[in-house]
């Protein structure tokens, strides 16, 4: 059975200013990928940036309006669940969500202020999950396993969880923030081998690039050292900050080590869409700084 | 029960390092500083680790198992021998060892130190003679930060530190969050100046190691956002880190969406990053930024512009704005967040109730 011919799950997805932008190559591969794993998305039409970790620091009262007024768009589509593509997204609007769920007082005052400006209210009927969730078990996965069949027949890939979606893990709550496994699971899926180092599960350095270069660089390098040294041919992460920083920073790291890493990045989307035989067009791989395509052209398909 | 334990031995004198695996019998209640206890008094006298209280009180027995830093006298061994694991035991990171499980803590004290972790009496004495009284809602701003048992769980696995061996760090923050939002305190702008220097609060790279690790709550990254939500507040804003969150906010008001290609000399300033035009060429080339940036704005951004004129009226600006959310966040922590407090204390076997000042008001209203 093909996916399309089950239920497909509707979510209401909110992209993030990264996908809208620098990294339109996760949105576009995203919206190509989720059909054929049993996903439809709810293009969310009036949110905004969620903040990062910006304006919950600056001003965290306006950061919890924010991403109420996001989850209270979501819930307004009548989708249970709100899917994020980024790390970042997905702790903010979980960490807002769980503080406007835990706290009738608090909803209370932040729904007369939704109210107040035009918006929505929210109940609190929303979940908020990371595409990598979606896909890494139940009905999701059972469909990736389908639609991976063009495979990655070997390929090594290096999965790079980043902070954000496993930490806190309050928060989260999905895997062992320790020893997670989901990006390993789909990576075995499509047929690729996943390699282990110990900084999978730490800092990309993205948070701190702009105003701290070198002590972002510094813990940038340890992720990109080791999974080369694992032999990663590819390394695929679920957050378009570490993409940014990974791929795009890459080149400082070479220029102020002298070393030539030249590790070809991944959306998550992108590995499982190559594997699902999504095109170019759909990939869009002329946008990365460091050009996967020679890697995955040694891919016998 | 049978405990198996790798331990890495450590002497900082010889240099001499060595894994060894230690098989030993402990009662089924046993910590894992129990069954340091029983190795060090059955089998191997020249282990070295530090201990004192044994009731998570003292924070002197901060080390990794398998890799995570722990409290050794909250570490339940019983589940770890049921699956017959053998966990790896060692010492704390970012501090240097000193033998075995022991790390030298003075650079770790250093950076407390420097945070001045004392009240600097800064309040003027009631007329009526009485004692200065704080109200519970100043009290919660402090309140996880002045949890601290300075075992240097979080400093162990800090991101930042790992790259910046000079950054503050998410303990002597949290300390200096602690002096910083208690009403008592006369040198709140010192210590905000002092904290947003080049080895402070802008260097903490959000990994959340520290929240993670901590066996006390206190979420030191949530204590550094409230630093920097109090020294934006009161204007202390020089620091690259300051303008790039402050740069968010405009973003959000004013086209909803951040504005990447701006958020760089935003940050640095125009002239430092002139620096950064090969940089941004590279990007444009692969059209990561556009080389005229125009708004891309999002739907009904009047609404996220309204929102924040609105919410800057109410009172909740700096760190009372995250500590808003704690209450609802703590009882996600302990697993119990779809019930009431109500229904929390009437289950069976519940702990007793605490007094709560707030709860008598109520009944008495």
């Amino acid at each position: 059975m093909s996916a399309t011919e089950t239920a497909m799950k509707r979510v209401a997805y909110y992209k993030g200013c990264l996908a809208s932008l620098s990294a339109k190559e996760l949105d576009s591969s995203t919206q190509a990928l989720a059909p054929m794993v049993g996903i439809e998305l709810v293009e969310l039409e009036s949110v905004t940036c969620c903040g990062a970790g910006d304006i919950h620091e600056a001003e965290p009262d306006y950061y919890l309006h924010l991403n109420a007024r996001i989850l209270a768009y979501a819930e307004a589509t009548g989708c249970e669940t709100l899917m994020t593509v980024c790390n970042v997204c997905t702790l903010n609007l979980r960490q807002a969500n769980f503080m406007l769920q835990g706290d009738a007082a608090l909803l209370g005052r932040v729904n007369e202020n939704l109210e107040t400006v035009g918006v929505p209210t929210y109940s609190g009927g929303v979940e908020v999950r990371h595409f990598l969730w979606e896909i890494a078990e139940g009905e999701g996965y059972e469909k990736l396993k389908d639609v991976a069949h063009r495979g990655l027949k070997g390929l090594k890939v290096a999965p790079f969880y980043g902070c954000q979606i496993l930490r806190p893990s309050k928060i989260m709550g999905f895997e062992d923030p320790d020893r997670p496994w989901s990006l390993e699971r789909i990576i075995q899926a499509c047929g690729g081998e996943a390699i282990d180092y110990p900084a999978k599960v730490k800092c990309c350095g993205f948070p701190i690039i702009a105003a701290r270069e070198e002590t972002a660089l510094g813990e940038m390098i340890q992720p990109i050292e080791q999974a080369l040294e694992a032999g990663a041919d590819v390394m695929v992460t679920p957050c378009p900050l570490c993409h940014l920083s990974l791929d795009a920073w890459q080149q400082k790291l070479e220029a102020s080590t002298g070393r030539a890493f030249q590790l070809p990045i991944l959306h998550l989307a992108q590995l499982v869409g190559v594997a699902a035989g999504l095109e170019e067009a759909e990939l869009k791989f002329k946008r990365h700084i460091v050009d996967p395509r020679p890697a995955l052209e040694r891919l016998e398909v | 029960m049978q405990v198996g334990l790798k331990i890495w031995r450590y002497d900082s004198a010889t240099g001499d390092r060595a894994l060894r695996e230690y098989e030993i019998e402990a009662p089924e209640e046993a910590t894992l500083l129990d069954c340091l206890d029983i190795v060090k008094e059955r089998h191997d006298g020249s282990l070295a680790y530090r201990k004192s209280c044994r009731m998570m009180i003292c924070g002197s027995c901060g080390m990794r198992m398998d890799g995570a830093a722990v409290l050794a006298c909250k570490t339940r061994m019983y589940d770890i021998a049921e699956e017959g694991r053998v966990p790896v035991i060692s010492a704390m990171g970012n501090l240097p060892i000193v033998k075995d499980l022991v790390v030298d803590m003075d650079p770790f004290w250093a950076k407390f130190k420097s945070t001045q972790p004392w009240l600097q009496p800064g309040y003027e004495r009631p007329d009526d003679g009485r004692e200065y009284r704080i109200s519970q809602e100043r009290m919660n701003v402090i309140h996880k930060e002045a949890l601290c048992i300075n075992c240097g769980c979080c400093v162990s696995e800090c991101n930042a530190m790992e790259s910046d061996p000079e950054f503050l760090g998410p303990q002597a923050l949290a300390k200096g969050m602690r002096f910083v939002g208690d009403p008592r305190d006369g040198a709140t702008v010192e210590r905000l100046e002092r904290y947003n220097q080049e080895h402070g609060i802008w260097d903490c790279t959000r990994c959340y190691f520290c929240n993670e690790r901590c066996p006390k709550g206190v979420d030191p990254r949530d204590a550094i956002a409230k630093l920097g939500a109090e020294s934006i507040r009161l204007g202390i804003d020089r620091d690259m880190g300051a303008k790039h969150a402050k740069w968010f906010v405009r973003s959000a008001e004013t086209t909803g969406w951040l504005r990447e290609e701006e958020l760089i000399p935003k940050t640095q300033g125009y002239v430092a990053a002139i620096k950064q035009l090969k940089f941004g060429a590279s990007l444009a080339r692969h059209g990561k930024v556009r080389p005229i940036p125009f708004p891309h704005t999002a739907n009904d951004v009047d609404e996220a512009r309204n929102l924040r004129k609105l919410v800057r009226e109410q009172d909740r600006d700096g760190a009372l704005g995250i500590v808003q959310g704690e209450r609802a966040l703590g009882r996600l922590e302990h697993g119990h967040k779809d019930e009431s407090l109500e229904e929390i204390y009437e289950r069976p076997g519940a702990a007793p109730r605490p007094w709560l000042p707030e709860v008598e008001e109520e009944a008495s209203a």
